[in-house]
């Protein structure tokens, strides 16, 4: 199970097996190493007891005899002193910030972010601990919402804030922060029957343009494609805690399978904190297969990448169901795409009066 | 190639010479503005280097191009040598004849194939501006310099003389110029830049030419040098006579017209190379000639059975007529130490592998294909590699598509060489220039503008197997470099990232900082060897450094052996460890025991050598654990060496000419 956030000397020992690994590993007269689960979709196995999927018992061994593996252990080392150093000082920092600062860390230094991106959760994987247990902060855009749904958030001046998602927010929504845990963020209170998660920015508009959150009431949650956690961690606390039906609403293509997959069943990169992330009962709304054909949809070619990408998902446990075969089996066959979008063939409104009202009754949610 | 002459030689009474000119500009290169000044500095520089080399002088050559109009693309060229210089009665002849020279007997490897020397530039000069060519010409013998201006009589295909004087002609430095020549000329043409440019000629001619001390002073003042980078003059090349193989109909009768022969047996064996007193009876009988019949005297249908006698058509009982092979002496190639140094004056570069084939015989012409291939950084790698085609010394800067020598080079598959190339055919792609040389007594050229080799299945046979021969020399060159590469890293990991892990985690886990030694063993796990071979500008020496780690959990011991450029006459010093001389060029030592976590030196430094000559040094091993950086000495091998060695010895006694390939092969085969 995660640590508990902010119990500082849990981290801290957590953090140090890792170093105790290498050096004993040195101290037997051998290469020192960093073992981590294999993270890739051979590794992931559904966990029957948490209702998503998780890492496996795979291992891969990290060891310091060749100079790419070695050098990004002594980053690790480097990312351990830097993490204790900010709990001692009762500091945070962002990702980026703590790639600048591997600047003064001459040998351990980052070639570029996405190094100590990985290197951050590399970690958190080791010592299933939670980047915020590291004190580090991501600078990923957190989703904006709009619904009748009322939330209490600290803000800056350490003031709760009653903010209702519908009267007390402009356009754009109440913009979710990036830390949406319970010290932060109260769920308050919501008059709404489900959620709705959708991956345009345009889709999202238009909805509100047309007053569906109001017409159906339901909370509306713009994605901004493939979701941050603080994104899939709310809709997480909000389906638990309120008990709300949720739906995803996404282009129909192999890369918002992927998305459906991390918000329903955890994405592979996170699964060792997808039980604190996914929300197994959310469903997939569309656009299918499926309604490319049934609302002859204006669609795309699939392209070499798109095809690869489905044949990968084909042999994806997250994708192993009857219906989820079927689903990429026929977009294979189709060999057609199709964006969320492409509903206004029919005009600005059918999404809204037709395909939305159709598909919500399928599910029995209307 | 007395075509041509013959051609004009029939023409120019019916003709005036400037139409001549006008209709034969394109072999004589005259047909665009940019190329007639390159046909210009030609000219000059080959009559230059000509002089020099018949004279034994180490030439410095000097070029120069200014604009005098540009609008009507006025050049003006100034070409200077310290040759011999002209003794002032053959001036005349020699800027104003067409035909001076013609020596159709005397077959060997010359420069001067191309068009119709400087009198070309002479008349292109006068065509094009209407003014003379002025030439200082000073003799070692005479006190004064000859100064005089020669123009051309176009109707009676004279040269024209005006102001002749004797002047005292001095350099910069006001010292008395002892022997040269100097040649000012001002003609129609355009100044460019690029792969077919004056400078490119020169830049190419310094490589072939690695003797000559080359100055360059373009139309932008800009000053290009090309240093001399060898004391040795090329070798003296001796004209042979023609081989029946090759002669031709026109040439064999001219050869009997002129003969004072009495007999046929006399004529053969004298005029023609490769044919003994037996043969020159085989022949006659063959060709149903009496040995007595004076060669003047042959008719024609005698003549041309003659000539099917030699070519094999007719038979001496039942066999073509068994002729010795010409003399392959006439021939004079760079070789492959000058090329190396050559090329690496005109392109920086890490890497130089070169090759002189032995000399071959293709239609009783004598030839030899010599070829350089330089790869580094310092050139672009996503172009076409640079071809540098060269016959008889001489640039061949048109028609790359159509040559015979690019067309050996395409058919290689550099791929398996580590060059880039698109379906295993055609020009590779890389950072690497690749220079071919064909030295022949009868170059043959597509057309008359001589700037592409035709066809000839033995020669292209010769060229493509120097290229793959060169081929694999880069690719170890690119393999070695890889392992280089990968041993570097190694040592970073094991120098610079291992202590700081060590020292990073004991300090975080605040404990004293462990001992490396057993880790490093494990990450290494091997033995390796640590070559490098470097100029050394102070000493002007090649430093050798070779370093032996053992990273393995056990004692070893093992023998290095390396190669060195021992015949080239390079000599070591500085070998503190001694060893021993194991074969030519192949020395040894036997080091003492390894104990895991050890490394033994090994130090020396060859003197004798220039920049440049020697950039890579092979190490081989005995001993049973495998060691990385270098290749486990194959003994047969080495027994082969010596025993080439000793052939050699005993022929150079005999005064046979050593086969220059055979050591090279030797150690490449060794892998």
């Amino acid at each position: 199970m995660m640590a508990r956030v902010n119990d500082a000397e849990l981290t801290r020992e957590r953090l140090h097996a890792v170093v105790e690994e290498m050096y004993d590993r040195i101290i037997k007269g051998e290469p020192p190493t960093m073992t981590l689960p294999v993270r890739t979709k051979n590794n992931i196995g559904f966990d029957k007891k948490l209702g998503v999927f998780k890492y496996g018992k795979k291992r891969s061994i990290r060891d310091a005899t060749s100079l790419g593996s070695a050098k990004n252990l002594l980053r690790a080392l480097h990312v351990v002193e830097f993490i204790e150093e900010m709990i001692d000082a009762g500091k945070s920092s962002t990702l980026r910030e703590m790639y600048y600062i591997s600047e003064g860390w001459g040998l351990g230094k980052f070639s570029n972010q996405n190094e100590s991106n990985n290197l951050a959760e590399d970690l958190e994987v080791v010592t299933t601990c939670l980047r915020e247990d590291f004190k580090l902060r991501p600078e990923e855009d957190g989703a904006r919402m709009i619904g009748n749904v009322t939330v209490n958030e600290l803000n800056r001046r350490g003031q709760w804030m009653r903010i209702n998602a519908r009267d007390d927010v402009g356009d754009s929504g109440y913009g979710v922060p990036y830390n949406v845990e319970i010290e932060k963020i109260q769920l308050v209170e919501h008059d709404v029957k489900f959620l709705m998660a959708i991956e345009t920015g345009g889709m999202f508009d238009r909805l509100i343009e047309n007053g569906f959150d109001e017409d159906y009431n339901c909370g509306l949650i713009h994605l901004k494609g493939q979701p941050a956690r603080s994104t899939r961690r709310i809709i997480k606390r909000m389906n638990e805690e309120w008990d709300l039906p949720v739906v995803v609403f996404l282009d129909g293509d192999p890369w918002s399978f992927r998305i459906f997959a991390s918000i329903a069943y955890g994405a592979i990169k996170t699964a060792h904190i997808s039980e604190y992330l996914a929300t197994p009962s959310a469903s997939y709304l569309g656009i299918t297969a499926d309604d490319i054909l049934a609302y002859d949809l204006p669609a795309d070619d699939l392209s070499k990448k798109d095809i690869e990408a489905l044949n990968a998902e084909l042999s994806d446990p997250r994708f192993a169901d009857g219906w989820w075969q079927d689903q990429i089996n026929m977009m294979l066959e189709i060999g057609k795409k199709a964006e969320q979008q492409s509903l206004a063939k029919y005009g600005l409104d059918f999404v809204t009066d037709t395909y939305l009202p159709e598909k919500l009754g399928e599910m029995g949610l209307i | 190639m007395a075509g041509i002459a013959d051609k004009m030689a029939r023409n120019q009474k019916q003709i005036a010479i400037s139409e001549f000119f006008e209709k034969n500009k394109h072999f004589l290169g005259f047909d665009t503005l940019q190329r007639s000044i390159i046909t210009a500095v030609k000219e000059a520089v080959d009559n230059s280097l000509d002089a020099c080399e018949e004279a034994r002088i180490l030439p410095e050559i000097q070029i120069k191009i200014s604009k005098l109009d540009a609008k009507k693309n006025i050049l003006e060229l100034t070409s200077e040598d310290n040759g011999p210089g002209i003794p002032q009665k053959s001036i005349e002849k020699v800027f104003g004849q067409l035909l001076f020279g013609s020596r159709f007997h005397a077959i060997r490897q010359s420069r001067g194939q191309q068009g119709i020397g400087i009198t070309g530039v002479v008349m292109y000069s006068q065509l094009t501006t209407g003014k003379p060519t002025s030439v200082l010409s000073k003799v070692a013998n005479d006190e004064t310099t000859v100064s005089v201006n020669i123009g051309l009589d176009t109707r009676k295909n004279k040269a024209i003389k005006s102001d002749q004087d004797r002047i005292i002609w001095k350099n910069d430095d006001d010292t008395l110029k002892e022997h040269g020549l100097r040649v000012t000329t001002r003609m129609k043409a355009k100044y460019q830049r690029g792969r077919q440019s004056v400078y490119q000629y020169l830049r190419m001619t310094s490589i072939v030419n690695p003797h000559a001390e080359i100055t360059f002073v373009d139309p932008d003042g800009e000053v290009h040098h090309w240093p001399r980078v060898t004391e040795r003059l090329p070798g003296k090349v001796d004209a042979i006579k023609p081989h029946p193989h090759g002669i031709e109909l026109g040439q064999l009768q001219r050869m009997c017209k002129e003969s004072s022969d009495s007999r046929m047996t006399v004529f053969l064996r004298q005029n023609f190379s490769g044919v003994s007193m037996r043969a020159a009876k085989e022949l006659c009988e063959a060709a149903e000639l009496d040995i007595t019949t004076k060669p003047k005297s042959l008719k024609p249908d005698h003549i041309r059975a003659l000539l099917e006698t030699f070519q094999g058509e007719r038979l001496f009982s039942g066999k073509a007529v068994k002729l010795l092979a010409p003399p392959t002496n006439c021939l004079s190639p760079i070789e492959e130490m000058l090329i190396k140094k050559g090329l690496s004056k005109t392109i920086d570069s890490k890497f130089i592998t070169t090759m002189t084939r032995i000399p071959t015989v293709s239609n009783g012409n004598p030839f030899q294909v010599e070829v350089g291939l330089i790869f580094g950084e310092g050139m672009p790698g996503d172009k076409h590699v640079e071809i540098l085609r060269f016959a008889n010394r001489v640039p061949l800067m048109y028609q790359q598509g159509g040559c015979l020598l690019t067309k050996a080079i395409e058919s290689v598959d550099w791929r398996q060489y580590g060059l880039e190339q698109a379906g295993g055919k055609g020009v590779p792609k890389g950072p690497a220039a690749i220079l071919v040389h064909l030295a022949s007594t009868n170059v043959q050229f597509t057309s008359e503008a001589k700037e592409a080799l035709s066809d000839n299945e033995i020669v292209f046979e010769e060229a493509r197997k120097a290229m793959l021969e060169m081929g694999r020399g880069l690719r170890k060159h690119l393999e070695k470099k890889k392992k280089m590469a990968k041993t570097r890293e190694k040592f970073e990991l094991i120098n610079d990232i291992l202590p700081a892990i060590a020292e990073k985690s004991a300090t975080i886990l605040d404990r004293p900082i462990p001992n490396l030694s057993g880790s490093i063993t494990r990450i290494m796990s091997a033995v390796i060897c640590n070559e490098l071979t470097t100029w050394n500008a102070e000493t002007k020496q090649v430093d050798v450094d070779i370093t032996l780690f053992n990273y393995t959990a056990r004692a070893r011991s093992y023998s290095l052996l390396i190669n060195w450029p021992e015949k080239e006459g390079a000599v070591m010093d500085r070998n503190e460890r001694g060893g021993r001389k194991e074969a030519m060029g192949i020395w040894g030592w036997k080091l003492e025991t390894l104990e895991s976590g050890e490394f033994a030196k090994i130090n020396y430094s060859l003197s004798g050598l220039e920049k440049g000559d020697w950039t890579e040094t092979e190490v081989f091993f005995r001993g049973s654990q495998d060691v990385i950086g270098a290749t486990k000495l194959d003994e047969k091998m080495l027994d082969e060496i010596r025993r080439q060695e000793e052939i050699l010895a005993n022929n150079e006694s005999e005064g046979f000419v050593s086969d220059q390939t055979t050591q090279t092969t030797l150690i490449g085969g060794a892998e």
